[in-house]
């Protein structure tokens, strides 16, 4: 029952969240964001022309109540078409964004769990050649941009000029061997790139949780060092950890991965959120948005009932016990 | 994952989908309407996807008209005004559910006309509109009337399913070409009413081949088992042997398009990615070559050799584009364009030609079209028949002394120069050309602080920039429409200024009359005269730093049996090509 009042509590409190999300947005896209109108003109345009497509863009009608349209479509979850290749946006999200999870989730997972690994290892050592070799790579990996790592993967292990192992481009997923052929090099890319960046952010939360007092005591009462990380730290370091990966979520499903889908010829939401943007697709813009306003406000209440999960004296309440 | 990398396919197959090619293009079009095929991309797939009254001969260079839905070549009355059209019987359209029992029904002449009429219609939101506008009869009052489609149209009737009337208010020469164009190609009205706004991307045409899939990576094209047989005939479709034998094409000879059992478009801008595609072997079969591959690929530039390993592999040709860059000085602004005081106007007329001797074509050519690119004089370029390869080259060749003394005569000097500003989309490449621009404009003298650069986040907010005049230095590129110079003189002419395409707002009497009396004359000597004399007119105002054609290179994999097009007749060699049987199974 405190979960489901909680539950309601939080999704009444997103509200404004939504609100105020997409006003701002909404008002960045009208006074900043590209003028359609000269994308969808022919060659030799009359003024009479370019008048009949601002009106059909809505760009004709006062701000306010072209917010109000928005809101409207946000709380009935339809925004109606594109305006670039006049597909209807939920259609449109709804066969892109499974694409974009299916590219990058082996990429986040394994990212994920291997920083933590790696992070347990360096923390374990603190100081010694093996935190520093594992500092120093995690360095390596995030000077390297992740454009570099995706030429870099693609010619070693897709080329004909490398192994040539796997298709330079396209994607699959009729069978799950169809799936791993296009998704092993944009997944080994993507760990490369993030794995620099775990590690050493999990590292320094563990190593901040090695110094607390209920370790030194375990240590003290001789708990082997696995034990003591995997169940006494590793534990403890919950709370960050679940912030960073549920926060992460949204992003993902909805802004997939530019760079992946461009290079490997993958149709995911991520080059359609990116060509929304530099067209002022305002419909998709819109949608992309609307739904990562949502999704945020249901990471939060999804990372709050985790917190409760990983560490009981936690209240839903908002107070500790 | 040795599994996963071991299970690849064959080159010029795909497991049980017999021929299939690949073949990948710098861009992807959004809509593939018809009346929305503005853009190279998007004809790519729409001459593909259904069928226009005339189109190109494959092979004639340069390009030729043919009957295509059409029975014949156009009856035209006496006076141009009136064409009659006759179509071939037992065309039909790809199956589709928006017809009865999903079967495709015969294509009519009703049906160009709703094609034509939908550029009228607000709705469709054409990009073609203004090939016909105020040309065809009653079409405009169409339009103002409300554009019902119950009503007819005075100029554009179907006087029986099989043959269509077009009335013109002025003689219209290249009206024929227009039907050629993917804007004109016919369209069934059931499946625009079926799926509404949804057409542009669930297309339904007579074309060879039809739609399976379409996203921002690809496009995917199936035969359509309903597209007419017509024996491929090698003389008519303009084969040379001497210089198309080397393609294998004669292997058409008396076979009916299409050849493939899947056409498969890929949107590829980044060319490592595009290039490592293309030498996979079992993938992309077909592409243009990047630019930063020039060194790598090719033994030299002139002429275009392939490297032996490459010749081994794949077949090359080099063409010039349809169409050209350059760039406007928009003459709406009196600080270097038309201005009241009549003295002025001349030092601002003076300063532009020193801007464009100033300008350095060959430089321009050598940094970032491989040196391959075609500079030549005016606006007329050289893939249409009416340029004039006697005209002279001094508005192309550099000459520095020449701009200083024409700056000094004037009264031009570092303080009394005017500030300018360049527009451009903000892009690394755009910079270069600004700063080597401004590079040039150094030399003789224009200090480079006053001359700035306006980036443009988006094409879109460029275009709007120009089309309301708000830039007084505008570098662009046009591709043509149809191979005939009146394409490229409408760039200027006066009725056209911003928005339309006269974006240099190039006002001139004479000009103007000229281009009146030739826009209803049949091709002729004189109406290349005119043409002639109306670029020399351009050159002489100064209204242009013009102009250089790119050449592209296109290679292909040697089981891959086809001959590309140039970009004025769109993506329509693809219908044509098919794969060696050999490497096929």
């Amino acid at each position: 029952m405190e979960l489901v009042q909680y539950t309601v509590r939080k999704l009444i409190a997103g509200i404004p969240l939504i609100f105020g999300v997409t006003l701002i947005s909404f008002l960045l896209m009208v006074y900043f964001g590209p003028d359609k109108t000269y994308e969808l003109l022919g060659k030799n345009p009359t003024p009479e022309q370019i008048e009949e497509i601002r009106a059909q863009l809505g760009y004709d009608k006062p701000v306010v109540e072209r917010y109000f349209i928005y809101v409207k479509e946000l709380a009935t979850l339809d925004f109606g078409n594109s305006e670039s290749t006049g597909e209807k946006v939920n259609d449109l999200l709804a066969r892109t964004i499974p694409v974009s999870l299916l590219l990058v989730t082996p990429g986040f997972i394994l990212g994920n769990l291997l920083g933590i690994a790696f992070a347990l290892i360096a923390a374990r050592y603190r100081g010694g050649w093996v935190d520093k070799t594992i500092m120093g790579l995690s360095a390596v990996g995030m000077s390297i941009s992740f454009l570099i790592a995706i030429i870099a993967f693609q010619l070693l292990l897709s080329s004909n000029y490398g192994l040539g192992w796997f298709p330079v481009r396209g994607w699959s997923t009729d069978t799950p061997l169809d799936y791993l052929r296009y998704v092993t090099v944009p997944t080994l890319a993507t760990v490369f790139v993030a794995l620099g960046y775990n590690t050493r952010f999990y590292r320094a939360v563990i190593v901040e949780e090695l110094t607390r007092d209920h370790v030194r005591t375990a240590r003290a009462f001789g708990v082997p060092p696995l034990k003591l990380l995997s169940v006494h730290v590793l534990k403890n370091c919950m709370i960050p950890i679940i912030t960073r990966i549920v926060f992460s979520i949204p992003l993902i499903v909805i802004s997939g991965s530019l760079l992946l889908e461009t290079y490997f010829g993958i149709p995911g939401v991520g080059k359609v959120a990116y060509d929304a943007i530099t067209t002022g697709d305002q419909p998709v813009l819109k949608a992309v948005v609307g739904w990562t306003a949502i999704l945020f406000v249901f990471a939060q209440l999804l990372t709050d009932i985790l917190y409760r999960a990983a560490d009981p004296r936690i209240s839903l309440n908002g107070s500790s016990e | 994952m040795l599994l996963a990398a071991c299970s690849g396919g064959a080159p010029g197959q795909s497991a049980g989908n017999g021929k299939v090619f690949r073949y990948a293009m710098g861009g992807a079009p959004t809509s593939l309407d018809p009346a929305q095929a503005g853009s190279l991309y998007a004809n790519y797939l729409v001459l593909n996807l259904f069928d226009t009254l005339y189109t190109y001969k494959y092979l004639a260079r340069p390009p030729e008209l043919k009957p295509h839905l059409a029975a014949a070549m156009p009856e035209v009355s006496d006076d141009g005004l009136v064409y009659t059209i006759r179509l071939k019987q037992g065309v039909r359209y790809a199956d589709d559910p928006a017809f009865p029992e999903g079967r495709g029904r015969e294509v009519v002449a009703g049906d160009i006309v709703y094609a034509l009429q939908r550029h009228f219609d607000p709705v469709t939101r054409s990009q073609g509109a203004w090939l016909w506008a105020g040309r065809i009869k009653g079409l405009n009052d169409w339009k103002a009337a409300g554009s019902d489609y119950t009503q007819p149209v005075e100029g554009l009737q179907a006087l029986d399913d099989y043959t269509l009337r077009i009335e013109l208010t002025r003689p219209y020469p290249q009206l024929t070409y227009t039907l050629a164009m993917g804007f004109s190609s016919a369209v069934p009205r059931e499946a625009v009413a079926k799926y509404g706004r949804e057409f542009s991307i669930k297309p339904v045409g007579s074309g060879p081949y039809r739609l399976q899939s379409f996203n921002t990576a690809k496009a995917i094209l199936l035969p359509n088992e309903n597209f007419r047989q017509e024996p491929f005939d090698l003389a008519a479709e303009g084969y040379d042997a001497d210089t198309q034998a080397f393609t294998g094409v004669a292997a058409l000879q008396g076979r009916s398009a299409p050849f493939l059992d899947r056409l498969e478009i890929d949107f590829i801008q980044e060319g490592s990615a595009l290039w490592n595609s293309f030498t996979k072997g079992d993938e992309v079969q077909m592409a243009g070559l990047p630019d930063e591959q020039v060194k790598t690929v090719l033994e030299s530039v002139e002429p275009v050799v392939l490297k032996p390993e490459f010749a081994a592999k794949y077949r090359m040709t080099t063409g010039p584009e349809a169409g050209f860059v350059y760039s406007n000085f928009n003459l709406d602004f009196p600080e270097i364009g038309y201005n009241e005081d009549p003295e002025r106007n001349r030092r601002n007329r003076a300063l532009r030609c020193a801007m464009i001797s100033g300008f350095d074509w060959q430089a321009r050519n050598n940094s970032f079209y491989m040196g391959l690119g075609i500079v030549f004089p005016g606006v007329i370029p050289p893939v249409v028949p009416e340029f004039d390869p006697e005209m002279s080259r001094d508005s192309v060749t550099r000459d520095i002394a020449y701009a200083k003394q024409l700056l000094a005569d004037n009264g031009w000097n570092a303080e009394t120069l005017p500030e300018l500003t360049y527009g451009s989309v903000a892009g690394v490449k755009s910079r270069l050309f600004f700063e080597q621009f401004r590079a040039f404009m150094k030399e003789i003298g224009y200090p480079p602080e006053k001359i700035r650069l306006k980036r443009y986040a988006t094409f879109g907010d460029l275009v709007r920039a120009w089309s309301r005049s708000e830039l007084p230095v505008v570098g662009k590129g046009w591709i043509l429409d149809y191979p005939d110079a009146e394409n490229t003189l409408q760039l200027f002419y006066g009725p056209n200024r911003s928005p339309g395409s006269n974006d240099a707002n190039y006002a001139n009497n004479e000009y103007d009359e000229l281009f009146r009396q030739a826009s209803v004359m049949q091709p002729s000597p004189e109406r290349t005269a005119i043409y002639r004399r109306m670029n020399e007119m351009l050159v002489d105002d100064c209204v242009a730093t013009t102009g250089l054609t790119r050449t592209g290179i296109k290679l292909w994999h040697k089981n891959v049996i086809v001959v590309p097009d140039s970009s004025i007749v769109g993506g329509n060699f693809l219908r044509y090509v098919d794969i060696k049987e050999a490497a096929a199974n």
